[in-house]
């Protein structure tokens, strides 16, 4: 394997709070290249606050240490505000769950591409404008001159996600992070904005970090797993593995879905064992 | 039991009219459970709320037990349909303890007895009575939607309205919640309505089901054809095909399970 773009070793995110010290994510490592890299768990697994941490958007009073966080050899927890400022949003971007909550709401979806685009790259406004319409052409809106003009509140759920993606993707970045993109999302529309993020990841060799608890969707999309289980990496494999996970937390996640292909009643509950958590 | 007979829902008037549901019918057996599946803003979750009175019937009609509903629905109404809603962080009073609430319904109806009712609905419900004392927010969100349900329960009614009663809780709490229901029904005989957008959930706790999409049924439908992937309605095809996971436009040539 070539040099990894993501190299994360030990990572840990602590919140100190009054009632004690809870530990998010306890030791997490892994390596990222140009694929895409699936990251499933429950609420509360610490796979978001993963994700948060590499971009260092981790909240306030939380606390991340870790052996090794390094981004195309750039060592982001030492590196300079000023040099993360130029990384996030440029080079490593972020899809956020519900565009309702993540875009301005009073710029117009064109005004907020232009922003992004501008704020990492030296341009005019109108090649800012060219290359923000070429961007909502990539996410197949049908009508990117219109889309530009419009407020967050006048697109639906759908169209609101691809333009989030479009405005993640005008700095080309290295690594887009998608943390649940398509959770508030319908299950068809869901499956046309996966499309085309799967399609802009490939055409461009971006690496992708997907954050999901779905499991059966992040194994149909993603080319690795990570199985996060009380902040740590329980299990790490091939997607098309999955069937063959060895972890009971895995396999427990696997059993306890219904599916259409067959009717198992009542579904097997996962039974947690304390260990796994140690 | 449940006889919905072209129902029409239509929110505002004039230019800002919305045909939120266009003559919908459909017919649930004492017993059975009937899933409503579709995106949002299909109407899905208008026709329950129609049904129990939460949204206007504008026209058409909604007879339970072979009786018309009046609006506004009558106590015995509530005796006979209960809901249970999407979100159990949103559906439970913060402040209220878990007694509070499901005493709640009791005095409403003045039934006696309450202590005795309120620990047996707890215990229906898979939950100990050290459970009656706590507040929502020392609850998992499996925990609270079982008190949801319990709250449901506890006028001992025939039909409970699920509206999308899983899609906020964990696929392992999923689980539990849908063998608790199923397990419910069969024990109390209950009718069920459920709402869902997920087709997997739809077809494990229901026996037929209505595709709806903008509005208008699209296809009723068994969940033993959903199984074996018979659709005669495109939409319900591309709802099954998008159930499976994702799948690339051109299949990868290492797709083969071999080796």
């Amino acid at each position: 394997m070539t040099k990894p773009l993501l190299d994360v070793e030990d990572l840990r995110v602590r919140f100190h709070l009054r009632t004690g010290t809870v530990e998010a994510v306890r030791g997490v490592s892994f390596q990222l290249g140009r694929e895409r890299l699936g990251i499933v768990g429950e609420s509360g697994s610490g796979k978001s606050q993963t994700g948060r941490a590499i971009l260092g958007l981790t909240p306030p009073p939380g606390e991340v240490t870790a052996k090794r966080l390094a981004f195309d050899g750039i060592d982001l927890l030492t590196a300079s505000k000023r040099t993360l400022r130029t990384l996030r949003g440029g080079r490593i971007s972020m899809v956020m769950q519900d565009p309702k909550y993540s875009l301005n709401p009073v710029m117009t979806i064109g005004e907020q591409i232009i922003e992004a685009y501008q704020a990492h790259a030296k341009a005019s406004k109108a090649e800012a404008r060219d290359k923000a319409l070429a961007m909502l052409e990539a996410v197949k809106m049908r009508n990117p001159g219109r889309v530009f003009s419009l407020y967050p509140h006048e697109v639906s759920g759908g169209m609101g996600q691809r333009a989030m993606i479009a405005m993640m993707l005008v700095t080309d970045p290295d690594l887009l992070i998608a943390d649940e993109p398509t959770s508030a999302l319908d299950v068809t529309v869901s499956m046309e904005v996966l499309r085309i993020l799967d399609e802009l990841v490939s055409e461009r060799g971006m690496g992708l970090i997907f954050i999901s608890h779905d499991l059966k969707l992040v194994s149909s999309f993603c080319d690795r797993v990570l199985v996060m289980y009380a902040g740590r990496v329980v299990e790490q494999l091939e997607a098309k593995n999955l069937r063959e996970a060895q972890h009971p937390y895995t396999q427990g996640l696997m059993r306890c879905l219904p599916t259409l292909a067959d009717d198992v009643r009542p579904l097997p509950t996962l039974n947690r064992d304390p260990a796994w958590a140690l | 039991m449940l006889d919905i007979q072209n129902l029409q829902v239509v929110y505002g008037t004039g230019r800002m009219r919305v045909d939120a549901v266009k003559n919908v019918s459909f017919h649930v057996e004492p017993g059975a459970a009937y899933g409503l599946v579709g995106e949002s803003g299909s109407g899905k979750s208008t026709v329950l709320r129609a049904i129990c009175g939460l949204a206007p019937i504008t026209n058409g009609r909604v007879l339970v037990d072979g009786q018309q509903v009046t609006t506004p629905r009558g106590k015995a109404f509530y005796r006979t349909v209960q809901m249970v809603f999407q979100d159990p962080y949103a559906s439970l009073h913060p402040r209220h303890t878990v007694d509070r609430t499901l005493s709640e319904p009791l005095a409403i109806h003045g039934e006696k007895d309450g202590e005795a009712r309120i620990l047996q609905a707890l215990k229906e419900v898979g939950l100990g009575p050290s459970f009656r004392f706590r507040y929502p927010h020392q609850l998992s969100g499996g925990q609270r939607q079982r008190i949801a349900i319990a709250r449901a329960l506890i006028l001992r009614p025939k039909v409970l309205l699920l509206d999308e009663p899983t899609s906020a809780l964990d696929a392992s709490v999923q689980a539990e919640i849908l063998n608790l229901l199923d397990d419910l029904r069969r024990r109390l005989g209950l009718t069920y309505i459920l709402v869902s957008h997920d087709l997997a959930v739809v077809a494990h706790l229901c026996e037929r089901l209505l595709v709806m999409q903008h509005g208008e049924a699209v296809e009723e439908t068994t969940s033993a054809a959903l199984r074996s992937g018979v659709a005669t309605n495109d939409y319900t095809q591309s709802l099954i095909q998008a159930s499976q996971g994702f799948t690339r436009v051109a299949p990868q040539p290492a797709q083969a399970p071999a080796a």
